[in-house]
């Protein structure tokens, strides 16, 4: 049971993870970020780059953060703005836009898998059962990184700005809010965050240019039952990530796989605001 | 890293190069190899290409075809179905190769051999596979599950006095067959099987399989996990867990094993084709890959190796056949051998190879040596009908 | 009025002859049917091959083009029904031997498979409150189940190899050809009659404004479902031909991947457009056979490139850039052809009497019982009582925020009050959503003009007499028949000579105009009008005003109207009910209201 358990929090931490960047995204823009699994494919070859110049796996992170930031805050500049009032097609470009940073990479490195060291190997005992050391620390980053966000969301007048914008754009722009610049610095900051899942994801992941689109749908999924509150992700993250697990661990990995789709269309369908209590 | 872009874009050239100043000579003999240069098999791609290249000159150089030069059309089969029916068509009807080689998955050969049999030309598919493709036009030189199945189990058995096994694979034809196989053969073997878990080709969460790895705590492992993305997920997600039973994978190969890192350590690889095979034949085909590719020499695999191999044999087809008509090609190809790089390979066994089969262990850091080896392992029963 | 049909030209109709669209249509498909006659004779196999799979893609990317260029759903989902077509092809040819009737049989078990699950996917998708982000959710969750449901069917779907070697219906790569072409070609002409036709013309309506087709009495859910399905059975025939052609089927058809691969292709032929998506289907894909062999990174990479670009830029696509060059060119050599819409008719309509109630009931036309409208813990209306009849001019006032116009909305749409009773003409409408209240005898105006803009004005009012006269699915009738009401607000502001012109192009009070005359198109009883005046002159305010006291006599209608221009209250209201902080302040006449204290302190407070 304990396995199972520690299997629940860490798998529901990396889902936590692999979604606050867009979670962040889709809450002030309200617009979905197909570009999400590019930007974390991208962090991972942050990582590799850093394992490549012999640095300290940690190094990878920040690294990822900076490279996801400028092209998040280049996509954001370039194509974004202009579809701001078409959220579906703002969908489809980002997808495109995901596609272009997974073909160069590939003409970057090749199409092969990369090899990233992981910043830490080996298991600790937790009440008698070992269990992975990485894992563990993912779940405790995945807590700061909840933390933080939500610090920075109510601490900082940036914060405050982000959460008018996110209740409601139009009397926050008479307010004398620029939306617009909150707008950038949410794209640039949850596209770093893409990256740093991404670069976060390596040592249980392969390196590919494909890697982070295999996030991609669980990630949207999350986020569309959340809405735009961090902690409605939180308990999405542990209700379907551990819906996954259990599915997973007694009746098999192919129905385990589409858990988090088919639960959270079924979410949706009964209640529209899905976790979110608003 | 920009290297195998311009390979592939340089081979075109050569070969485009080949084919325009081939057309002033007596026509030459013209070899499809619809490979993915796109897509999931892109990885193995440029490596495939640089073994059917060396393959090709080789025999140009010792005189050609029937006084014929042999040449190459490659065409991007995208590593699917859909793909490989574009390829398969260019070739056949747009090329008008003579023969097709092919590394592919078995979705693009499953998609491909109907136009093989429209277009009524030899094929040698050269990827290993999960066994009984039959078509008449086909042979195979690569392994087939009744190969490889009791390699891996006897050794964990005897040398390791392993009991208890988990199966871990992917979601598709190949990964269930050979597990399949692997499961019946442990059952005759009286070993046990303590689990046999199955995750979707693009799942990249291995927890509960693993979980449930960590709960029975069986004495080996055996894999069957797609290549690429698949292998490395699971073999560092069950690393990071810290389980360090007998791990002996079907579908690791060298080089992923070398980016695996540390946590390929001890994997067990079976197959039939290291690059540290310590024979004459494999000395000298390394050497010719490093004097024609140079730096850019792709590390030969395999999936590289049969295809060289599967160039040489069709080159002795015709050469005893007289002919590059397709009948009297298909009922040679049954009975030449070749003795290349893997040993000799003659694929008289319904339209398959008994072929010398190889077990390997990955070390510390990260090469693969091999540990045994048995020679003319038989494919079994494959296409009683052929 | 009399009940001779009273014919309308537009201003625009056109003097000198010209060549009919329908027949510019035929010529158009009888040329490509020669062509795709011909083609198989000038090329060599391997094009005929490819073109034969393009042009099957082509018949989907029609599909996608339907649902999410004029319907505005945007799918991810239409490679799963391609895939039911074609797995259904292959499983009965596998597991029963080729024939006829397994050919047969196989088509219609594709159809109806694929139907079966787009029904369950419309169920999930379109309903009332349902956003188009769940939608496309719900399309994207489809094609993501059926290749997990394939990879698991072990050998029995071949799981990720697919199926192969079974034999299909036995014809040439040339017959192919013609008998894919053909299709192709028909289905284009069909598509193109239909979305042209009246009820096509829905199609777009739904996309540009939904809620003001449901407040039009359409269930736009069921409209939306029907099409889906239509377009599931499209993609199962082209899976169809698809396995038999190609004689494989492989879990990656199915897939997501492939799904927004036939997005790119129509979001670069042109959305909504038929053509493009067809045409750049075909091109897009011949184009990759041959490129993508030699630069197959950087081919991708230009088409997400070039995709970006034309979704950022050319949101139309790439189909309408030619067209417009091709008219500017047409311009400059002075055969310029003027932009042309099709004449309009507009009739007088018997009276339908399809409304559930009956014209002589009697009784109060609307009945508020303690209604109360709730956000979380924030009370908008509460304790709402009050009744109107027929013949009346009701006007709501009340400072911003009053909650008059949420008072509108919990009327005109059953689901949304929190509590209280509400009936049109003595029916409950209990938790009805708005195309149902509609047949109650509904109708409404929103604050700001709601029409549909990329229609013409003749367009807005068929669509606003949907529900009442059943639109024609192939073709443009050219007729309108509207009520006399209606037709009386067409006439006095001039509408009807611009029912050609597209909606967008109007005035700001025409636009009001033109909206108010697709309530009335409906036949309501209880006409709910949220600032009709706003914005409009001095005159333009005068004529609305007579307008709405002629019909609340001579139509008998009951008209609840919120204003905040109180001398046009005074001017036509029969009666005054004054909102103040979600409640009923005062309900009276127009005279006692407007000597109250209590509404000048209101107004006074709230800074008006």
């Amino acid at each position: 049971m304990v396995p199972v358990l520690l299997d629940l929090i860490t798998t529901a931490a990396i889902l936590y993870i692999v979604s606050s960047g867009l979670l962040l995204v889709f809450g002030v823009m309200k617009l979905i970020n197909f570009a999400h699994g590019g930007l974390m494919t991208l962090g991972g070859y942050a990582a590799v780059m850093a394992t490549a110049m012999g640095l300290n796996p940690w190094i990878g992170i920040p690294l990822a953060a900076i490279f996801g930031g400028i092209v998040g805050l280049g996509m954001e500049r370039v194509v974004v703005r202009s579809l701001y009032n078409r959220p579906l097609d703002a969908i489809l470009a980002t997808w495109g836009l995901s596609i272009i940073i997974g073909q160069i990479i590939t003409l970057v490195f090749d199409r092969g898998v990369h090899f990233a060291e992981p910043p830490i190997r080996g298991v600790i005992n937790i009440l008698g059962e070992p269990y992975s050391t990485y894992r563990l620390i993912l779940t405790a980053l995945a807590l700061l990184l909840g933390l933080g966000l939500t610090a920075a969301l109510r601490g900082t007048s940036l914060g405050l700005s982000t959460r008018a914008v996110i209740m409601n754009e139009d009397l926050a722009r008479g307010l004398g809010i620029n939306s617009g610049l909150v707008r950038s610095i949410t794209f640039t900051l949850g596209s770093g965050l893409a990256a740093v899942a991404g670069a976060l994801i390596t040592p249980l992941s392969s390196v590919d240019p494909n890697m982070g689109v295999a996030w991609l749908i669980s990630a949207f999924m999350l986020v569309l039952v959340s809405g735009s509150s961090l902690f409605s992700l939180a308990v999405a993250s542990v209700v379907l990530g551990g819906a996954q697990v259990v599915v997973s661990n007694y009746f098999g990995s192919v129905l385990g796989g589409m858990t988090i789709a088919v639960l959270a269309a079924v979410i949706l369908r009964i209640r529209p605001q899905g976790f979110s209590y608003e | 890293m920009k290297e195998p872009m311009k390979k592939i874009s340089v081979l075109l050239a050569i070969t485009a190069l080949w084919a325009g100043s081939a057309v002033a000579e007596d026509h030459p003999i013209v070899l499809g190899i619809p490979v993915g240069l796109s897509g999931a098999n892109s990885v193995v791609a440029p490596s495939v290409i640089q073994a059917t290249e060396l393959a090709v000159s080789e025999i140009n150089d010792t005189g050609g075809l029937l006084n014929r030069k042999l040449v190459v059309e490659v065409a991007d089969d995208a590593s699917g179905a859909a793909g490989a029916q574009k390829a398969y068509d260019s070739l056949v009807f747009q090329k008008k190769v003579d023969a097709i080689i092919a590394m592919e998955t078995t979705a693009a050969r499953n998609a491909g051999l109907p136009i093989i049999t429209r277009g009524q030309i030899p094929y040698i598919y050269t990827s290993f596979y999960e066994g009984a493709s039959c078509n008449k036009y086909q042979h195979i030189d690569a392994w087939v599950p009744q190969q490889m199945v009791s390699l891996m189990v006897d050794y964990f058995m005897k040398d390791h006095g392993a009991k208890t096994f988990f199966l871990v694979g992917s979601d598709y034809a190949f990964g269930r067959g050979l597990l399949g196989d692997t499961n019946k053969y442990i059952a005759e073997k009286g070993g046990t099987l303590v689990g046999e878990e199955y995750n979707p080709m693009d799942a990249t969460d291995w927890t509960a399989i693993v979980s449930k790895i960590r709960a029975t705590n069986p004495d080996a492992i055996i894999t069957s996990t797609a290549a690429g993305a698949p292998n490395v997920t699971f073999t560092k997600q069950l690393r990071s867990a810290g389980i360090t039973a007998n791990y002996g994978s079907y579908a690791l190969d060298e080089g992923t094993a070398k980016t695996l890192g540390p946590d390929a350590e001890g994997i067990y690889l079976g197959g039939t084709y290291y690059t540290g095979i310590e024979s004459e034949k494999n000395a000298q085909f390394l050497k010719a890959l490093h004097a024609k590719f140079g730096e850019k020499t792709e590390t030969p695999n395999e999936l590289s190796v049969p295809q060289y191999d599967a160039v040489h044999l069709y080159a002795l087809a015709v050469k005893n056949a007289g002919t590059t008509d397709t009948d009297a090609v298909v009922k040679a190809l049954s009975e030449v051998t070749f003795d290349g790089p893997r040993g000799p390979v003659k694929m008289s066994k319904q339209r398959h190879a008994p072929l010398t089969m190889y077990l390997a262990q990955v070390n510390a850091q990260g090469d693969t040596k091999i540990i045994k080896s048995y020679a003319n392992v038989d494919p079994g029963e494959q296409c009683p009908k052929l | 009025m009399s009940n001779a049909n009273v014919n309308e030209l537009g201003s625009s109709s056109l003097q000198r002859p010209q060549v009919r669209p329908l027949t510019r249509m035929m010529i158009v498909a009888s040329i490509a049917l020669i062509g795709v006659g011909a083609a198989p004779f000038f090329m060599d196999a391997y094009s005929v091959n490819v073109l034969v799979r393009s042009m099957i893609y082509a018949a989907i990317a029609l599909s996608v083009d339907i649902l999410w260029g004029y319907l505005g759903v945007l799918t991810f989902g239409q490679s799963a029904f391609f895939a039911v077509g074609a797995y259904a092809t292959a499983l009965v040819f596998t597991y029963g031997g080729f024939s006829a009737e397994y050919a047969f049989a196989a088509l219609l078990i594709g159809i109806a498979v694929a139907v079966a699950l787009a029904g369950l996917v419309a169920f999930l998708a379109f309903w009332h409150g349902a956003s188009a982000l769940y939608a496309s959710v719900i399309t994207l969750v489809l094609p993501i189940i059926v290749t997990q449901l394939l990879f698991s069917g072990g050998t029995y779907t071949g799981s990720s190899s697919g199926l192969t070697g079974f034999d299909t219906i036995p014809l040439s790569s040339e017959a192919w050809f013609w008998a894919v072409g053909v299709w192709l070609v028909v289905l284009t002409t069909v598509a193109w009659m239909y979305t042209r036709s009246d009820a096509g013309r829905l199609l777009t309506a739904i996309r540009e404004n939904e809620q003001r087709c449901k407040y039009l009495g359409l269930n736009t859910s069921n409209i939306k479902a029907v099409i889906f399905l239509i377009c599931a059975a499209i993609g199962a025939i082209a899976g169809w031909m698809y396995a038999n052609y190609t004689m494989v089927v492989a879990p990656e058809i199915a897939g997501f991947t492939f799904g927004t691969e036939l997005l790119i292709w129509v979001a670069l032929g042109g959305r909504g457009t038929l053509f493009g998506p067809v045409i750049g289907t075909i091109i897009i894909d011949y184009a990759s056979a041959h490129l993508q062999g030699d630069f197959p990174f950087v081919w991708k990479l230009a088409i997400g490139i070039v995709f970006v670009s034309v979704i950022v830029a050319l949101p139309r696509g790439i189909l309408p850039l030619v067209s417009n060059a091709a008219n500017w060119l047409r311009g400059r050599i002075g055969i310029a052809q003027p932009q042309q819409y099709s004449q309009l008719q507009l009739r007088q309509a018997s009276r339908s009497g399809r409304n559930i109630i009956g014209f002589e009931s009697r009784g109060p036309a609307l009945v508020v019982r303690g209604v109360e409208k709730r956000f979380g813990s924030l009370e908008v209306l509460s304790g709402i009582d009050f009744e109107a009849t027929y013949g009346e001019i009701v006007s709501l006032v009340g400072p911003n925020g009053a909650g008059k116009t949420t008072l509108m909305t919990c009327i005109a749409d059953g689901s949304k009050r929190s509590g209280g009773r509400i009936s049109i003409a003595g029916h409950d409408i209990a938790h009805r959503p708005p195309e149902e209240c509609v047949r109650l005898g509904v109708g409404r105006k929103f604050q700001m003009a709601n029409v549909f803009d990329s229609l013409t004005v003749g367009e807005c009012l068929q669509i606003a007499r949907a529900r009442l006269d059943p639109l024609s699915k192939w073709q443009k009738s050219g007729v309108c028949n509207l009520p006399p009401s209606a037709m009386h607000v067409v006439r006095a502001t001039g509408l009807h000579s611009d029912l050609n012109v597209p909606a967008q192009v109007l005035s700001h009070g025409k636009k009001q105009a033109l909206e108010l005359a697709m309530v009335l198109a409906l036949e309501p009883k209880v006409v709910l009008l949220d600032e009709p005046t706003a914005g409009l002159t001095k005159a333009e305010r005068t004529l609305i005003g007579t307008i709405l006291t002629e019909l609340a006599r001579t139509e008998q209608l009951c008209i609840l109207l919120v204003e905040h221009d109180l001398d046009f209250v005074r001017e036509i209201s029969s009666r005054v009910i004054v909102l103040h902080q979600g409640r009923i302040v005062l309900n009276g006449s127009v005279d006692e209201v407007v000597n109250s204290e209590l509404v000048k302190s209101v107004y006074a407070g709230s800074g008006h």
